[in-house]
């Protein structure tokens, strides 16, 4: 009988082996789940206040000090956000909120920095690493910037902080101090004739950018930022809205459907402490879950598009080890009930 | 050595390699300068990390498959029919992704198993102090649990949040987790029959000090370590934590040199960490706590009530010296 024991015990160790090297989980998680309510009727795409808000169940959503890579502070000051979301079955809107005594839409300045926020979503299956993804494991960014904010509401240049300066002349431009868009030849502007996003007129507040590891960020182009951003700081605290289609056709755009589970991260920057770049608050992975039925067509670009045969092999997978599994312990049952 | 002897040690040095290899040294790495040894160090290590996931994983539904048969033999049906379901609930969200209403039923019989261990604890011991002592993990457990719940009860019903409690009982939790190690020294590990028990305490001073140490030297780098490795967010003062591992060290070496049960109890606790997200981990809570209530044959923590008392007879007799000492 012993000996049987020990022959249970050695299946079950070489189970397990068999498990980690074709990745089957055994543990479920019950992390932080958001879930993006579904709304009939428009998006509160840039009302803070709408009461549309309220349907939706918000998540506090814990951030630590980004200390994977350099630069790093491990003193950050955003310690978590609490997000909502919604979508109307074609577009989805996430609002993101956070506690920050002061307001830094500035960047005009050497030492100003500005209060930002950022969404990640995986562009692969799975969950790639969760700061700014890896080789192999791109990911997409939405990075709302508290200045391009500003910029929208009134274009910020040298003269918003230092209102007395002169200059002698700006040629090829219309006014004392012009703006990029006032150059009559674009050539003029080299980083807006090249289709620099920083240089661009602003559209939106949010940069829509694509990372595959570290040093790899890399802003999609000008016709490639598809993400609308509205935020605002009252009374110690951001508000911001993200909102998007919820089908892309670019590669390095996520795509989402209704009735699916998927995983994004978060990440804060406090302009009043120095944050910038890798010195941010981020969270780990979490799952943003798309209230509605599973398989609805969710945007009207997504109907336009044939639907590829999808063959589900990751289910079918489990269930054959799920099967695998049951027979070795009735296996196992009948063998320890034989007698010696 | 008898299936469940064996099972049990295997579970504890599964649980031990999956939280010290992947949740806690594999997560140091982001600490360390990548260089290729490292790298090639840490492709083995987060290798190893992940059978032991798995092993402890498998070995954890295996257990708790086991106690809802145990538990069919000495309690009924009730708490059988809620394990097997946590069982099955499990299996289920490996399939699918667990959404609200599959958390809160998952969370609600994670509290009532809890309940009832936390019950057939409460018997088996005689004495205030020690019961307290004895249900401090069991709240902890269940404080976590009940926050889970609480933040999916929001989500199913639809209300705004976030929370207004959920801090609050999370923090509470906490507390509750750091305090469980003092009441199982109490119980267990406070007149332990050891020779030289200065020994004990003296290298139970080890862990405690190399924590204070980081603490003191990158508090933020031992927050973000703490709270990945055992959930708990370090927001008590740092030397309660430290008495807290001093504590729970003492139990643990004091339970191996009396070859007791309940030490392995503490690892296991220690492994399955605070308020887990992961159904492994919480398995490993709960085949702790069933351990403590003694539902293993032949793994009684400590026969319980020949302590009855033990803390309720040394205040008494405290109580007694200083009276005797006033009267001189």
């Amino acid at each position: 009988m012993r000996k049987r024991r020990w022959h249970f015990w050695i299946l079950v160790a070489l189970m397990a082996a068999l498990m980690t090297l074709f990745k089957v989980p055994m543990a479920s998680s019950q992390g932080t789940t958001l879930v993006a309510v579904q709304v009939a009727g428009d998006l509160p795409i840039e009302d803070l206040d709408s009461p549309a808000w309220q349907q939706a169940t918000a998540v506090e959503v814990p951030l630590s000090a980004q200390t994977v890579t350099k630069p790093m502070n491990l003193e950050t000051r955003v310690k978590s956000v609490t997000a909502r979301a919604l979508h109307d079955g074609s577009r989805l809107a996430v609002l993101i909120e956070w506690l920050d005594d002061t307001r830094n839409d500035q960047t005009i300045r050497v030492q100003d920095f500005r209060d930002s926020v950022a969404l990640q979503f995986p562009l692969v299956d799975g969950q790639p690493f969760f700061c700014m993804g890896m080789q192999g494991g791109n990911v997409d960014i939405w990075h709302w910037k508290a200045d391009w904010q500003a910029d929208i509401a009134a274009w910020q240049d040298m003269e918003t902080v230092y209102p007395d300066m002169d200059v002698d002349q700006y040629p090829f431009a219309s006014g004392e101090l012009p703006a990029p868009s006032d150059y009559q030849d674009v050539n003029y502007v080299p980083a807006l004739a090249s289709g620099n996003l920083f240089a661009s007129p602003r559209l939106s507040p949010v940069e829509d950018i694509v990372a595959g590891g570290f040093g790899s960020l890399t802003a999609e182009s000008v016709e490639g930022q598809s993400v609308q951003g509205y935020g605002e700081w009252a009374d110690g605290k951001w508000r911001v809205i993200f909102s998007r289609d919820l089908t892309a056709n670019d590669p390095d755009d996520a795509s989402f459907t209704a009735g699916k589970v998927y995983s994004m991260a978060f990440a804060a920057w406090d302009g009043a402490n120095g944050e910038r770049n890798g010195e941010k608050s981020t969270s780990q992975w979490v799952s943003l879950q798309l209230q509605g039925s599973a398989g609805a067509p969710a945007a009207s670009v997504q109907a336009e598009r044939p639907a590829a045969p999808g063959f589900p092999v990751q289910t079918i997978s489990y269930i054959l080890y799920g099967a695998a599994l049951l027979l070795i312990i009735i296996g196992a049952i009948i063998y320890f009930r034989l007698p010696e | 050595m008898s299936s469940e002897r064996t099972f049990l040690r295997l579970l504890v040095w599964a649980a031990l390699a999956d939280w010290l290899i992947t949740r806690s040294l594999a997560r140091m790495a982001i600490f360390m300068p990548k260089s290729p040894p490292v790298l090639a160090a840490y492709q083995v290590i987060v290798t190893a990390g992940q059978y032991a996931s798995v092993l402890c994983a498998l070995l954890g539904l295996i257990g708790v498959g086991w106690l809802a048969w145990r538990a069919r033999q000495k309690s009924g049906a009730a708490p059988a029919v809620a394990l097997a379901v946590l069982c099955i609930l499990s299996l289920a969200s490996l399939l699918a992704s667990p959404d609200g209403w599959l958390v809160l039923i998952t969370q609600i019989l994670l509290l009532a198993i809890t309940g009832w261990l936390g019950g057939i604890i409460s018997r088996n011991v005689t004495g205030a102090v020690n019961k307290a002592a004895l249900l401090l993990p069991v709240l902890a457990i269940g404080a976590g649990s009940l926050y889970h719940a609480y933040q999916a009860l929001f989500n199913v019903m639809a209300w705004p949040g976030p929370s207004p409690l959920a801090p609050i009982l999370f923090n509470f939790g906490e507390l509750l987790a750091v305090l469980s190690p003092a009441g199982l020294w109490w119980v267990y590990g406070r007149q332990s029959a050891v020779t030289r028990p200065w020994h004990i305490y003296l290298l139970a001073l080890l862990p405690a000090g190399l924590f204070l140490a980081a603490r003191l030297a990158s508090p933020s780098m031992a927050g973000i370590l703490a709270i990945w490795s055992t959930g708990l967010t370090l927001y008590l003062p740092s030397i309660m934590y430290a008495a807290s591992l001093i504590l729970g060290t003492v139990t643990l070496l004091a339970s191996h040199r009396q070859g007791k049960a309940a030490g392995w109890a503490l690892v296991l606790l220690a492994s399955a960490g605070y308020a887990p997200q992961l159904s492994s981990q919480m398995f490993l809570a709960l085949l702790a706590l069933s351990w403590l209530a003694g539902l293993w044959a032949g793994e009684q923590a400590l026969p319980l009530h020949a302590q009855d008392g033990a803390g309720a007879g040394w205040i008494k007799a405290s109580l007694h010296k200083i009276r005797t000492r006033t009267a001189l």
